[in-house]
C-alpha cells in the first residue's frame, strides 16, 4: 500500500498561469461567500465553486454537515447532472451565455438558488453517524486530511473503499475534503468527475482541501450567524413573554386589589343600605293610601332593593371559589328560589311555569352557588321581560347531566353581545356589575358542567345550566357557550 | 310577651329593628357589642336573640359560643352583611342566619317562627338556613 504526499507537488511546480487562475477562483468564492450570512447560498457558492468550468471544474460535488445534536454527518446539499446527456447541456447553455464564475456566483446571490433535483434527492439521503468508525468517511473528517478513493482505496488514508460508497455516489472514483475549523469537525466537502470520467489527480485534490479550508470557514460563520439570530429571537420572545406576564401579574393584582376593595365596600355599605331601606318601608306602611309622598318612598325602597341585589352579586363574586358539594334536591331548590323571588316576579307581571323532571336524582351540587346562580338567571330573566311575559323552569336529566332550563319572552340578547355574555363586568344595564352571568358560568365550571344559551331577539332568551350530578367523579368539561 | 335581644353596631340598624320587632308586639332589648350582650342574656333571659357577626371588640360568633355555653340553648339568628357564613362551621351552632336587608320580612318570619317551634315541646328544633 503506498501513501502519497498531499504537498507533492509543490507550488514550484505548478505553472504560473494556473496558479493565478486557482488564487481567481478563490478569490471570487471567497468574495461571494463574504456577502451572504444565509447558509444555504453559502453551500451553493462553495459547490458551484468546486464544479463550474471556471472553477475547480469538477463534475459533481456533496456537502454533508455534521448535525451537533444528533452527532450524524447529514447531506445537505449537492450540484451535478444526473446523465451525461444533461451535463453535456448544461455545459453548452453556459459556453453560449460566457458565464463567468464571478457572473454565476453573482446569480446565486440574487436570484437564489436553482437545486438539481436528483442529486440533492441522493444527498438528502445520507446519513453517517459520527460514532461510526468503520466508515472511512468518518475517519477521513477525524483525520483533517482530504483523500482520494481510486481503485478501491482512499488515499492517502489507505483505507478500503466499500461497495457501499462506490454505490452511493456512482462511481469509485471521488474526492473528499474534511470541513473544520480550529480541531472542530463541520463536514465533508465530496466531489467527483463521474460524468466526464475524468480521473481526479493530486493537484485536484489539493486545490479541493485548500478551498475547503475556505468553505469551512464561511460555513461556520453563516452557523454562528444563525445561531446568534435563533438566540436575539429567543431572546426577544423571552422579553414578550416576561413583558406580557408582568402586565398579566399586575392586572391581576389590580383586579385582586379591586375585588377585596369591592368586598370591603359592599359590606361596609350593607348596614346602612339596610337601614335606609328599613325605615323607608316602615314610613310607607303608615302613610296614607292617597298621600303622594307613597310614590317617593316607594322609589326609595325599590332602589335600595336594587343595591342591596348589587352588594350581594359583588359579595357572591368574591367567594364563588372552591364548591362544598352535598346531596341536594335540585327540584326543591328551584321552588325555593322561585318563592324568594315571588314578589318580585309579581311585581314585574310575570307568569312563572315550572316543569320539574319527577325522576330527578339527588344530584351532588354546591346549593348556595347554584342557588345564587338560578336567581341570577332569573333575576336577568325578569329584567329581560320589562312589559310582563312568562318565566318558564324545567328541571331534565341529560346523560350524566342535572339540566336546569331558565327561558323568558323577553327581549332577547343581540348577537354582537354573545361572546361577551360571560365576561367580568360585561353588563348592558346601567346599574349592574356585570358580574351576574360570569358568576353563574363559575358556578357552572366548579359543577364540571356546562352552559348553553339560545337568543332570539324579540322573543326572548333560554339558558340551560347542565351541572354533572357527580362533579367530583368527573375530571373535565369546563364550562362553556354555545348559541343558536 | 316574648323577649328578643338585637346585637348589632349599627346604631341606626338597631333602632329600626328595635321599633319593628315592638310593632310586632315583642319586649326589645338591645346591645351594641358582645360584652354588652353576654350581660343582657343574663339579665333578661330573652326568647331569641338575633346577633350581628362583626362588631367592634369581641365579634358575634365568639358571643354565641359563650352565650350557648354559659345559658344553654337560646335560639340565636346571625344577621350579618356577610353571604360567606353559610359555609362556615362556626355558624352551625345558630339556628337560622338571615343577611342584612331594609326587608325584615324574613327575620319577623324566622322570629315568629322559631318562637312557635320552641313554644311546643313536640316541635324538634328546627336548623335551617333561613332563606
Amino acid at each position: 500500500m503506498s501513501v502519497q504526499d498531499l504537498s507533492q507537488p509543490s507550488l514550484a511546480a505548478v505553472p504560473l498561469e494556473r496558479r493565478l487562475a486557482e488564487l481567481t477562483i478563490f478569490y471570487e468564492v471567497g468574495h461571494a461567500l463574504q456577502r451572504t450570512m444565509d447558509q444555504e447560498k453559502a453551500l451553493c457558492i462553495i459547490l458551484v465553486g468546486v464544479t463550474a468550468g471556471s472553477g475547480l471544474g469538477f463534475n459533481r460535488a456533496f456537502i454533508l454537515l455534521l448535525d451537533e445534536e444528533t452527532q450524524t454527518l447529514r447531506g445537505r446539499m449537492a450540484i451535478g447532472p444526473e446523465t451525461p446527456e444533461e451535463a453535456h447541456a448544461i455545459w453548452r447553455e453556459l459556453q453560449r451565455n460566457q458565464e463567468t464564475l464571478g457572473d454565476l456566483l453573482n446569480s446565486i446571490l440574487t436570484n437564489g438558488i436553482k437545486k438539481d433535483k436528483w442529486i440533492n434527492e441522493v444527498v438528502s439521503h445520507i446519513q453517517i453517524p459520527l460514532s461510526d468508525d468503520t466508515n472511512p468517511l468518518v475517519t477521513i473528517l477525524k483525520s483533517h486530511e482530504a483523500s482520494r478513493a481510486a481503485n478501491g482505496l482512499f488515499l492517502p488514508h489507505g483505507l478500503p473503499v466499500d461497495e457501499k460508497l462506490i454505490r452511493l455516489f456512482g462511481t469509485d472514483e471521488f474526492a473528499v475534503a474534511p470541513l473544520f475549523l480550529a480541531n472542530k469537525e463541520l463536514g465533508l466537502l465530496i466531489a467527483d468527475n463521474a460524468i466526464a470520467r475524468a480521473p481526479i489527480d493530486l493537484a485536484n485534490l489539493r486545490l479541493l482541501q485548500i478551498f475547503a479550508q475556505e468553505a469551512s470557514a464561511a460555513i461556520q460563520n453563516t452557523r454562528l450567524h444563525q445561531r446568534l439570530i435563533d438566540q436575539i429571537k429567543i431572546s426577544e420572545d423571552q422579553t414578550i413573554t416576561l413583558r406580557e406576564s408582568q402586565q398579566q401579574l399586575l392586572q391581576l393584582e389590580r383586579l385582586s386589589t379591586m375585588g377585596r376593595l369591592a368586598s370591603l365596600l359592599a359590606f361596609r355599605i350593607r348596614a346602612p343600605l339596610a337601614s335606609i331601606g328599613g325605615f323607608a318601608r316602615r314610613l310607607l306602611r303608615v302613610m296614607p293610601h292617597e298621600d303622594a309622598r307613597r310614590d317617593d318612598l316607594e322609589i326609595i325602597v325599590a332602589d335600595v332593593a336594587r343595591l342591596e341585589r348589587l352588594v350581594g352579586e359583588v359579595l357572591a363574586y368574591r367567594r364563588i371559589s372552591q364548591p362544598h358539594f352535598k346531596p341536594a334536591d335540585v327540584n326543591a331548590l328551584v321552588c325555593s328560589v322561585l318563592a324568594t323571588m315571588h314578589d318580585e316576579i309579581q311585581r314585574n307581571s310575570v307568569r312563572a311555569m315550572l316543569r320539574l323532571e319527577t325522576d330527578l336524582p339527588i344530584a351532588k351540587i354546591d346549593e348556595i352557588q347554584v342557588r345564587q346562580a338560578l336567581m341570577n338567571l332569573v333575576s336577568n330573566a325578569l329584567e329581560a321581560m320589562p312589559a310582563g311575559g312568562t318565566l318558564t323552569v324545567t328541571t331534565s336529566v341529560v346523560t350524566q347531566f342535572l339540566e336546569i332550563e331558565v327561558g323568558d319572552t323577553g327581549i332577547g340578547i343581540p348577537e354582537q353581545n354573545w361572546n361577551k355574555l360571560f365576561k367580568p363586568f360585561f353588563t348592558t344595564k346601567t346599574t349592574g356589575t356585570g358580574l351576574g352571568l360570569t358568576i353563574v358560568s363559575q358556578v357552572v365550571e366548579n359543577h364540571s358542567g356546562l352552559i348553553l344559551f339560545k337568543s332570539t331577539p324579540g322573543q326572548g332568551t333560554i339558558f340551560k345550566l347542565r351541572l354533572a350530578i357527580n362533579p367530583e367523579g368527573k375530571t373535565v368539561a369546563p364550562g362553556g357557550a354555545a348559541s343558536a | 310577651m316574648n323577649t328578643v335581644l338585637i346585637v348589632e353596631d349599627d346604631r341606626n340598624l338597631l333602632r329600626l329593628y328595635q321599633a319593628e320587632l315592638e310593632t310586632e308586639g315583642y319586649r326589645v332589648v338591645t346591645a351594641s357589642n358582645g360584652s354588652e350582650a353576654a350581660e343582657r342574656v343574663a339579665l333578661e333571659t330573652p326568647d331569641v336573640i338575633v346577633m350581628d357577626i362583626r362588631m367592634p371588640g369581641r365579634d358575634g360568633l365568639d358571643t354565641m359560643a359563650e352565650i350557648l355555653r354559659e345559658y344553654g340553648r337560646i335560639p340565636i339568628i346571625l344577621n350579618t352583611a356577610y353571604s360567606s357564613y353559610l359555609d362556615d362551621f362556626l355558624t352551625w351552632a345558630a339556628e337560622a342566619y338571615i343577611i342584612k336587608s331594609g326587608d325584615l320580612e324574613p327575620l319577623k318570619n324566622k322570629i315568629r317562627e322559631i318562637l312557635a317551634a320552641h313554644a311546643s315541646p313536640c316541635d324538634p328544633p328546627r336548623n335551617d338556613d333561613g332563606r
